[in-house]
């Protein structure tokens, strides 16, 4: 049952990841009042682009050739690992913070590389800036996440979420504030506004989707879409998973289903919001707003140690 | 087990007189000192993979004093060093076969003679159970790879060479207070009797303290490091592979015999256990920022051993805390993760140093400003260093993964165990992993990516061609250990596992359930194998769904790079220090702390230099002012302290050096050179010697 359940939550979320950030474009859209593509926008961008001739850089290789593919394959095995749909791993093993956060490692590792690999400076500038958001927002979602750990003692994510969605998760104040800096450090690497415009190849942080096109592009954009929403999912997963199934039947994981869906979108709805009031900030400033995600995670710490 | 180790030891000792004698036909002594080196790394392999599970042998033979007692012991945790530098010096030899050729003209005889005495003395300290000999294996250690670290005779590795003397001294004079100290109490300086005595608290941790700083002093970590990125890198690259992925092992092995074996009766401290975390957890970010800022190949890596020391340290000092806590489950999953980074840092750094080595052979330059592009015209080198850098960013499911989840586990396992003052350290070493885990990625997408990807940037790297059969086998051999240790985890961990045990004298705790790694204190598992399993169907069904797409629509190549509408040339291609740049933008002050440290130490330096010999003022190394208005790039990155570290003095060995100096000017003045003062000086001490008879009868 639980390996259907992780099939199910890999196909729907690669199915759905298009049409998530195609929403999100149109929110935008309309809080600039502009009419806007329609919300399936992504998906028939995807369609072209995948029945087009394909032009490689004569100087990349093998790692080039390779990201797309590592890039979008990780990210599915994440979203087949989470508890999305009922309160327990599908997959147990794929369900330790430890592992999910060295998972997504290997998808920036390969992006970056693949961004020198191109040989232009365009490319690698984002490849580069890529890894030190990550440096950046890591430290912060891995205390969250220690947090968490010790406040529920498991280090398993489908054990996090069963102890917030009954609330046994102690002390209570230290799991808000971890709720807190969690979604601030997610939404960081969602790469939205005012940091990043991840759907958008012209700005910096998309430079190495600059040397794809083709069927290899269509791979990358629609990785890219997965990944927002496997971190809001993450997000989800632990700290909101009410109405997920506590126990395994198939209506119940149905309901948690769709519960799940709309928690999502919520998310994003509020994503968008927030990423359409604010103004761009400039990529050195980045550190800056990262130490108050640090500060936040360091003050659920402070509460989790004292006990309240 | 243990004939099987000093038969591997005996020929070594052959080998390398045979090597020497042969010191005539370069030739000759490179394939006697190679095959013989090999042939005793493959018994002294097969004695410490036997050891592992056996119970220790102990044997000691009368010596002439009565402190001399030639005691041996080989135990678990002396099997797997002992396993582990064979495996690493195996290679090392295979290696050699191709890459000494280089060193034909630079004394290949004295080569073999040092690197056999070298892997012996390792050896033998590490089977040592008396003091006495413990101290003169761990000089001849020290010693035998001084000279390989000068073989170049270049101005860099003499001073990297002489700093590396200075620091291994350091190192050992706090190891031998640290067994006198015990010795005084125990009566003897056998290991044995050591075993036997409980301590006093105040002396144990007085024993142990030292004994920390003394081993870490040799295994690199901070504040003692700076000598490992200027020593390492200046030996041939296989000896660097020896040392960084072997040598460093025995301070960690020296921290482990002295706080579990030798101070086992008295039992250990919390606080001991504190102190290794913290230590780790700033050398394992300060490690991987330096590591940052080097454009020179082999430095970066010597550095990322600072780092990597620091999370073998991380792993340790959990168990030291579980085992004085007195909570076993978590001393052995300390102790696991701690032993297992150990022999996976052997394995992925010794790769990779044999990597860079390919490099230097292959263009004559570690300068990875000038490489780039190589990934085509070596592939096997690029392969096999890609694997090594993934293993090194703990990228799942290779090695390094697998045990730094152990050391998360473990951390926060204790975490959940400690009082307030315990979980903030324990929160300090999680992020500080964390932050390392990150820099370690960006540092090895630099490293890899500025040296094999893009275009070649310069003529040297356009004529590379591949390395020798050897050379490449001996990587190959690194890589398959590397991929065998993270997806044979669940077989591997149990028999480390059973090492700690062993040490702890506690049952064996289950770590491993068929193929998934437990850690029950946090309620968690992971399957390296079946992660692969996933990650490997999984990313072949997306690049094959690419492919069919690709064939259908077709493909075409464009030789240029897109670069904003200009014509794109060499100079626009990402060098290391663009990635020095941008990392300088957020971690600023970390690179601002060591240009602080190293002013303090070279004021202190002359405060010292001062003290002794007021005139001697000129002579100690004056301190680098601040330059005001920097001039040029190098000198504004030099005030942040992020270029490369030789620009840099190390304070802590300035002030011994400066010492050193001083006093040798002071006896310089003793020594007149006229005969009469020596008569002087003759009569005096005999009078000094009849007066101390006189007194003491």
């Amino acid at each position: 049952m639980s390996i259907v359940v992780a099939l199910l939550q890999a196909v729907l979320l690669v199915a759905l990841a298009p049409l998530v950030s195609g929403i999100a474009r149109k929110i935008r859209a309309k809080m600039h009042a502009r009419e806007g593509a329609s919300a399936l926008q992504d998906y028939y961008d995807l369609a072209k682009l995948w029945h087009r001739c394909e032009v490689r850089e004569g100087g990349s290789g093998l790692v080039s050739r390779a990201m797309p593919p590592v890039f979008l394959g990780c990210f599915i095995l994440i979203a087949a690992g989470l508890p999305l749909a009922m309160q327990a791993c599908p997959i147990p093993i794929l369900g330790d913070i430890i592992t999910i956060l060295y998972l997504m490692a290997l998808p920036r590792f390969m992006f970056s590389l693949a961004s020198i690999d191109s040989a232009g400076s365009y490319t690698a500038i984002g490849g580069i800036r890529e890894l030190l958001v990550g440096v950046l927002v890591e430290p912060s979602l891995m205390l969250v996440l220690f947090v968490m750990a010790v406040a529920v003692g498991s280090t398993n994510v489908g054990i996090m979420a069963n102890a917030v969605a009954t609330l046994q998760a102690y002390p209570m104040v230290a799991v808000v504030v971890a709720a807190v800096a969690c979604a601030m450090a997610c939404y960081i690497e969602m790469g939205k506004l005012p940091f990043d415009l991840a759907e958008a190849e012209q700005e910096i942080q998309e430079g190495p989707l600059a040397a794809y096109s083709g069927p290899s592009l269509a791979m990358l954009k629609l990785g890219v879409s997965l990944k927002q929403l496997v971190v809001a999912s993450l997000f989800v997963a632990i700290f909101v998973p009410f109405g997920a199934a506590a126990a395994a039947g198939p209506l119940d994981i149905l309901i948690g289903f769709i519960v799940y869906l709309v928690k999502v979108l919520v998310v994003f709805l509020l994503a968008s919001v927030i990423e359409n009031s604010v103004m761009r900030v400039r990529y050195k400033l980045l550190g800056r707003y990262t130490w108050f995600v640090v500060g936040i995670a360091s003050l659920s710490l402070v509460f989790l140690v004292i006990g309240i | 087990m243990l004939e099987l180790v000093l038969l591997s030891l005996g020929v070594s000792c052959a080998t390398g007189v045979v090597s020497l004698l042969c010191g005539k036909t370069p030739k000759a002594a490179k394939t006697v000192a190679c095959v013989g080196g090999m042939g005793a790394a493959a018994l002294s392999f097969a004695g410490g993979v036997g050891a592992l599970l056996q119970t220790a042998t102990y044997v000691s033979w009368l010596g002439p004093m009565p402190f001399t007692n030639f005691s041996l012991l080989l135990n678990p945790l002396a099997g797997l060093l002992i396993a582990v530098i064979a495996a690493l010096a195996f290679v090392a030899w295979l290696y050699g076969l191709s890459y000494f050729d280089e060193y034909y003209d630079k004394g290949i005889g004295v080569i073999g003679l040092f690197m056999n005495l070298f892997i012996a003395s390792m050896n033998l300290v590490i089977l040592a159970d008396n003091a006495f000999w413990f101290l003169v294996f761990f000089e001849l250690m020290s010693l035998t790879s001084y000279v390989l670290v000068i073989i170049d005779q270049t101005e860099k590795s003499v001073r990297g060479g002489f700093l590396y003397l200075i620091m291994a001294h350091i190192g050992f004079l706090m190891i031998a207070i640290s067994f006198f100290v015990m010795a005084s109490a125990a009566g003897s300086l056998e290991f044995a009797a050591f075993r036997a005595t409980a301590f006093a608290p105040a002396l144990a941790t007085v024993a142990f303290v030292l004994a920390f700083f003394g081993f870490g002093a040799k295994a690199g970590m901070v504040p003692f490091h700076s000598w490992l990125p200027q020593a390492h890198p200046a030996a041939p690259s296989n000896v660097s592979a020896l040392m960084s992925g072997g040598m460093i092992k025995i301070g960690i092995f020296g921290i482990c015999k002295v706080c579990f074996d030798l101070l086992g009766a008295a039992g250990g401290e919390i606080g001991w256990g504190v102190l290794v975390i913290v230590i780790g957890a700033v050398s394992s970010v300060l490690g991987v920022v330096y590591a940052l800022g080097e454009h020179d190949l082999k430095s970066l890596l010597a550095y990322h051993s600072v780092e990597n020391i620091g999370i073998i340290l991380l792993g340790v000092g959990t168990g030291i805390f579980g085992w004085a806590a007195g909570l076993p489950w978590l001393a052995a999953i300390g102790l696991l993760a701690g032993l297992y980074h150990l022999v996976n840092h052997a394995m992925f750094k010794g790769l990779l140093f044999l990597g860079a080595g390919s490099v230097l052979h292959a263009t004559g330059t570690r300068n990875m400003e000038v490489l780039g592009g190589l990934a085509r015209l070596m592939p096997w080198t690029a392969v096999c260093f890609l694997v090594g850098s993934l293993a090194i960013s703990a990228i799942p499911p290779l090695n390094g993964f697998v045990s730094e989840w152990f050391t998360y586990q473990g951390l926060i396992g204790a975490a959940m165990e400690g009082d307030i003052f315990l979980r903030i350290v324990f929160a300090f070493a999680v992020v500080a992993l964390a932050i390392t885990g990150a820099l370690a990625v960006t540092c090895f997408v630099k490293a890899f990516g500025v040296t094999f990807l893009a275009k070649p940037r310069s003529e040297a790297a356009e004529r590379a061609c591949e390395v020798p059969t050897p050379m490449v086998t001996a990587m190959v051999v690194l890589t398959v250990a590397c991929v065998v240790l993270g997806l044979g985890a669940a077989w591997i961990a149990p028999v480390i596992e059973s090492i700690g045990a062993s040490m702890l004298a506690a049952p064996a705790l289950p770590v491993a359930e068929g193929v998934t790694l437990v850690s029950l204190d946090t309620v968690s598992v992971v399957s390296p194998l079946i992660l692969a399993v996933l990650m490997a169907a999984v990313i072949a069904v997306c690049a094959l769904v690419r492919n069919v797409a690709n064939a259908k629509a077709g493909m075409k190549a464009d030789p240029k790079p897109w670069a904003c509408g200009y014509e794109p040339d060499l100079s626009m291609e990402t060098l290391a220090s663009t990635v020095g740049a941008n990392v300088k933008n957020f971690m600023g002050p970390l690179y601002a702390i060591r240009y602080g440290v190293n002013r303090a130490g070279q004021t202190m330096a002359r405060l010292i230099g001062r003290a002794i010999d007021p005139e001697a003022e000129s002579a100690a190394p004056a301190a680098a002012p601040a330059p005001k208005g920097a001039s040029s790039r190098f000198d504004r990155d030099r005030v942040f302290g992020i270029a490369p570290a030789e620009k840099h003095a190390p304070a802590l060995s300035n002030s011994v050096l400066s010492i050193v100096r001083d006093l040798g000017a002071w006896f310089g003045r003793m020594e007149s050179g006229d005969y009469r003062t020596y008569i002087v000086y003759i009569v005096g001490a005999l009078v000094f010697f009849l007066a101390l008879i006189v007194l003491v009868r």
